[in-house]
């Protein structure tokens, strides 16, 4: 299989929240619970892994995991729980998890969740339906919707399809496929009439990927092993001798000093 | 025992016994109830003080081992053993820690099963958990010495762990060097989110070189505290050196810190006034530039006042510096606020308590301090039978007295904990609290319905144009889902449908947990699932008692359940309104199951909707088809989901008219619709 990936185009998108109930029922999520600080449902949760966000001017984006292509979850998840398959979803397997968090933590776009309220935890977030677009299918969101406002196909093409559509209709869209090369390109790409820095932590991500950056601080841990520990031992040995020295000449001080006495006991004598 | 070391061992228990309760909670609740943690914030004051400060306060362990046996500087000999515990101590508070903050604590051993060697913090976690054992080894020769192992083995054992000395040594002080400063690479995958002020590429440098000054600080803070708890004299003369050697590394700090902020440029941010400008600046001059400055002065640092003052500040400068990379300077969305809950202090605190107990019980068993020290910690007044003099009672001996009153406190404390328990984290999950909105009466009219039906409800503001079709009454709106949006709602026949004066209970119960009356919702179920309408009851009467079966369950061959039974249609065809295409489809054989409220509204409207697209081209643009063609006018997308919206400009007038009179919370937001659907077929 071709990496594929999703567009959602925001123009086209009424926020009918059919992808949402579509998710929910492929997934058995359940009810919403309002969040505990802002009393709504408005954002993604673990019983929402794809949401509708409402912005000034009746348009509706639609919020999901990007799949990044080099996906600071999956670098920082420390049991490889996080994957970036070579098809392009970034799956989950909460068997290895252990829950710490680092996730959340790394992703750019804050989109893992947590089942805060269980004393079994785990980490919620979309999969881009990988178990279904393995058997062909397409993912539940993309089926559900009825506008074709999200789109599901291979990157390449659907890329294609993005620029095509900025091209024919220009004065339309914003001259910007989101997700094309942003933290080193998504599987989740968006075209739009309105700007979509919003999805992100910061606005105008760089288009270095996150994991580079640690990669930079964690290639250096050989090297400092290895270092410090010919530092250390030399330091040990350095120090060690010049004690053993300074001892040695001491004894021999005290020696020649006793013996200097013994020879003026003698000369005395 | 002295009298303080009694009162510092009361509150410890205190704490610990807090603690256990809380543990309690933590482990069959989960994270939410017992922490200030959300989805937004997902690492909390647990990873930053336990954590990320803890690991950083050991690093006392690693300096002084370096020092002593490394760089030869054996007049630090007496600082070995009381750093080397309270380093192994500290790694255990944070393994502990970390149990507490982990989702799944039971895998905090995976990173060996499944290791991820991309990931800074699978480094970090097999730095600690090396480090631990390292510790545990390098401490485990002061435990053996005690008599109780006497037996050859653990004498085996002491002769080969202190021959196997240096590489312990060298080992630990490489694993401290790798795990303090990756703590810090820990943030180079959040460039996004991280201050400026914080966020630096040689963050790994700035976390190293604080924790070696943290780490000397560390070691002199508890040299004085344990001087004044049991009471041995402190080494001023080997503090000081401590402390010069603290002010030249916290001096580098500050330089290293001041020059990376300016030579990134966001040195003028540190002065813009903003909250982070100000943290920084606090909190550099506090951990690094005041006690670097200070410790500089000779009389300074040979005042045991001078030293503890810098330590003091240092510790506090330096958790203040965790802390802000970990929750103050760290982006969040806005109005999402993080505050720990006082559970998550209590484990905080009670970890730390239970550690510091351990490190008493090892200081008074074991020869952590230098004879000289341990002569004043051991010097126990001989405990004679003592007699009350009155009644000639005897009285508890100590060693049973304090143990009593140990008990009673942690007792005591973990009661109070009990009953201070967050609602959420003793029952589980508790409904959020929205407050109910009065009700409120509007003008209506009463239609009459042809062929004996239940009369139609029309707000007065929606028939300005016909006044007089209808009775005019007073209807009733209230805040039914509690949701602070007011529908109409008839009472009368709500006591009809349900079954008459009986039924009061349906609705205004007393005896559901949490909850004093139904909310609409829960009988005009939600948008998405389908309900069950089907009154099992009331066909069997009606088909002519049990002779009426098999109008239904055809076969007799079958088991008689709903499944098998004849679909509702073949007999209720004409209740479905002409055109829609409501059991067209699986709905034939879901028999007594109706579709969700949304499924139906939308059957009654799509079909037509499309048929006339596709028919009537040149009278209707593709539009007419497509869902904001009805939901277009909704501001909020709560509302959108409830139901389509009036288009005539009288009904939005009137809903707006009637908006003005008493703002809902929304402002112009219309229910006309809702009440005529609710009323209409």
């Amino acid at each position: 299989m071709k990496p594929v990936a999703i567009l959602t185009d925001v123009t086209r998108c009424t926020g009918c929240e059919a992808c949402v109930g579509a998710c929910k029922k492929e997934y058995h999520l359940g009810p919403d619970r309002p969040w505990r600080q802002k009393g709504a449902i408005d954002d993604l949760s673990s019983t929402r892994h794809t949401t509708i966000l409402s912005r000034p001017g009746g348009r509706y984006v639609r919020k999901q995991c990007r799949h990044c292509n080099q996906a600071a979850c999956v670098s920082a998840c420390l049991v490889g729980a996080m994957q970036k398959t070579p098809d392009g979803p970034v799956i989950y397997d909460e068997k290895k998890c252990m829950g710490c968090r680092y996730c959340m933590v790394a992703c750019p776009y804050s989109i893992p969740r947590y089942d805060w309220n269980k004393a079994v935890p785990y980490v919620h977030k979309c999969t881009m339906c990988y178990t279904r677009i393995k058997t062909g299918k397409q993912p539940a969101c993309i089926e559900a919707c009825p506008e074709e406002a999200t789109i599901f196909g291979p990157r390449d093409e659907i890329l294609a399809l993005a620029r095509q559509r900025l091209k024919t209709e220009p004065q339309k869209y914003l001259q910007e496929i989101y997700g094309e090369k942003e933290v080193g390109g998504t599987s989740v790409l968006y075209i739009s009439d309105i700007p979509l820095d919003f999805l992100a932590c910061k606005p105008a991500l760089g288009e270095t990927p996150l994991p580079e950056r640690t990669y930079a601080a964690l290639s250096k841990v050989p090297g400092i092993v290895l270092a410090m520990g010919g530092l250390l031992t030399g330091i040990y040995w350095i120090i060690g001798r010049r004690m053993r020295m300074q001892e040695l000449k001491a004894t021999a001080a005290a020696e020649t000093q006793t013996e200097k006495a013994k020879t003026a006991d003698g000369e005395k004598e | 025992m002295n009298r303080r070391l009694r009162i510092v061992k009361s509150v410890l228990w205190g704490f610990v016994g807090v603690w256990v309760v809380v543990t309690v909670a933590r482990f069959l609740r989960g994270l939410g109830p017992t922490t200030g943690l959300s989805d937004a914030v997902p690492w909390g004051l647990w990873i930053a003080l336990d954590v990320m400060a803890g690991v950083a306060l050991a690093a006392g362990g690693f300096v002084v081992v370096a020092t002593v046996y490394l760089f030869g500087l054996e007049r630090y000999r007496p600082f070995v053993r009381p750093a080397i515990l309270t380093a192994f101590l500290g790694y255990v508070a944070v393994a502990v820690g970390l149990l507490y903050d982990l989702g799944l604590p039971w895998h905090i051993w995976y990173p060996i099963l499944y290791p991820q060697y991309q990931s800074v913090l699978f480094e970090v976690a097999m730095c600690v958990m090396l480090y631990l054992a390292v510790l545990a080894l390098e401490f485990a020769p002061v435990a053996l010495e005690h008599p109780w192992f006497g037996h050859p083995i653990f004498r085996g054992a002491l002769t080969v762990l202190k021959k196997a000395t240096l590489v312990l040594l060298i080992a630990g002080v490489i694993l401290s060097t790798l795990h303090q400063s990756s703590l810090g690479s820990l943030f180079l995958i959040a460039p996004y989110r991280l201050d400026p002020l914080w966020y630096t590429p040689i963050i790994y440098v700035l976390f190293f070189i604080s924790a070696v000054g943290l780490g000397l600080m560390t070691v002199t803070m508890e040299s004085l505290l344990s001087g004044w708890l049991f009471g041995h004299k402190i080494r001023t003369s080997l503090l000081s050196g401590l402390g010069l050697a603290a002010s030249v590394v916290l001096g580098f700090y500050a330089a290293i810190r001041l020059g990376d902020v300016a030579v990134r440029g966001v040195l003028g941010h540190a002065f813009d006034g903003s909250w982070q400008g100000w943290l920084f600046l606090f909190e550099t001059l506090v951990c690094a530039i005041l006690p670097a400055v200070l410790l500089a002065v000779r009389r300074i640092r040979l005042s045991a006042a001078g030293l503890g003052v810098c330590s003091a500040m240092t510790i506090f400068g330096m958790v203040l510096n965790r802390l802000s990379v970990c929750i103050l300077a760290f982006e969040r969305p806005e109005g999402m606020t993080y505050f720990p809950a006082w559970t998550e202090f209590a484990i905080t605190l009670g970890i730390m308590s239970a550690m510091a107990l351990v490190f008493v019980f090892f200081v008074e068993n074991l020869k952590v301090y230098p004879r000289e020290d341990r002569e004043s910690i051991s010097a126990r007044p001989a405990e004679r039978l003592s007699y009350d003099p009155a009644t000639l009672h005897r009285l508890t001996p100590e060693s049973i007295a304090a143990t009593r009153r140990y008990s009673l406190i942690a007792v005591t404390t973990a009661a109070f904990a009990v009953a201070f328990l967050p609602k959420e984290a003793v029952f589980g999950p508790q409904p959020v609290p929205a407050p109910v909105f009065g009700i409120r009466t509007v003008e209506g009219f009463l239609l009459k319905q042809p062929g004996g039906r239940q009369p139609r409800i029309m707000l007065a503001s929606h028939m300005e144009d016909a006044p007089n079709k209808g009775r005019r009454v007073s209807l009733m709106m209230i805040d039914g889902n509690r949701n602070g949006r007011l529908v109409l709602f008839t009472h009368k026949r709500h006591i009809e449908e349900c079954g008459g004066e009986d039924s009061c209970a349906k609705c205004h119960h007393q005896n559901m947990p949490f909850d004093e009356n139904t909310s609409c919702y829960e009988c005009h179920r939600d948008m998405y699932e389908p309900t069950d309408i089907f009154d099992h009851a009331f066909h069997v009467t009606h088909l002519g008692g049990n002779d009426g079966c098999k109008e239904c369950h055809v076969s007799f061959s079958q088991p008689k359940m709903r499944q098998t039974a004849k679909a509702c249609l073949e007999c209720h065809k004409e209740m479905l309104a002409a055109e829609t295409f409501a059991g067209e489809e699986q709905e034939k054989t879901m028999t007594g199951i109706a579709p969700g409220y949304m499924k139906a509204l939308h059957r009654l409207c799509i079909g037509c909707h499309r048929r006339e697209v596709k028919e009537n081209p040149q009278r209707r643009s593709p539009a007419f088809a497509r869902c904001d063609a009805c939901h277009g006018n909704a501001g909020d997308l709560d509302l959108r989901r409830l139901g389509p919206y009036a288009h005539s400009a009288d009904s939005r007038d009137g809903a707006s008219r009637l908006a003005q009179a008493a703002p809902l919370s929304g402002g112009n937001r219309s229910f006309g619709d809702h009440t005529s659907e609710q009323s209409g077929p």
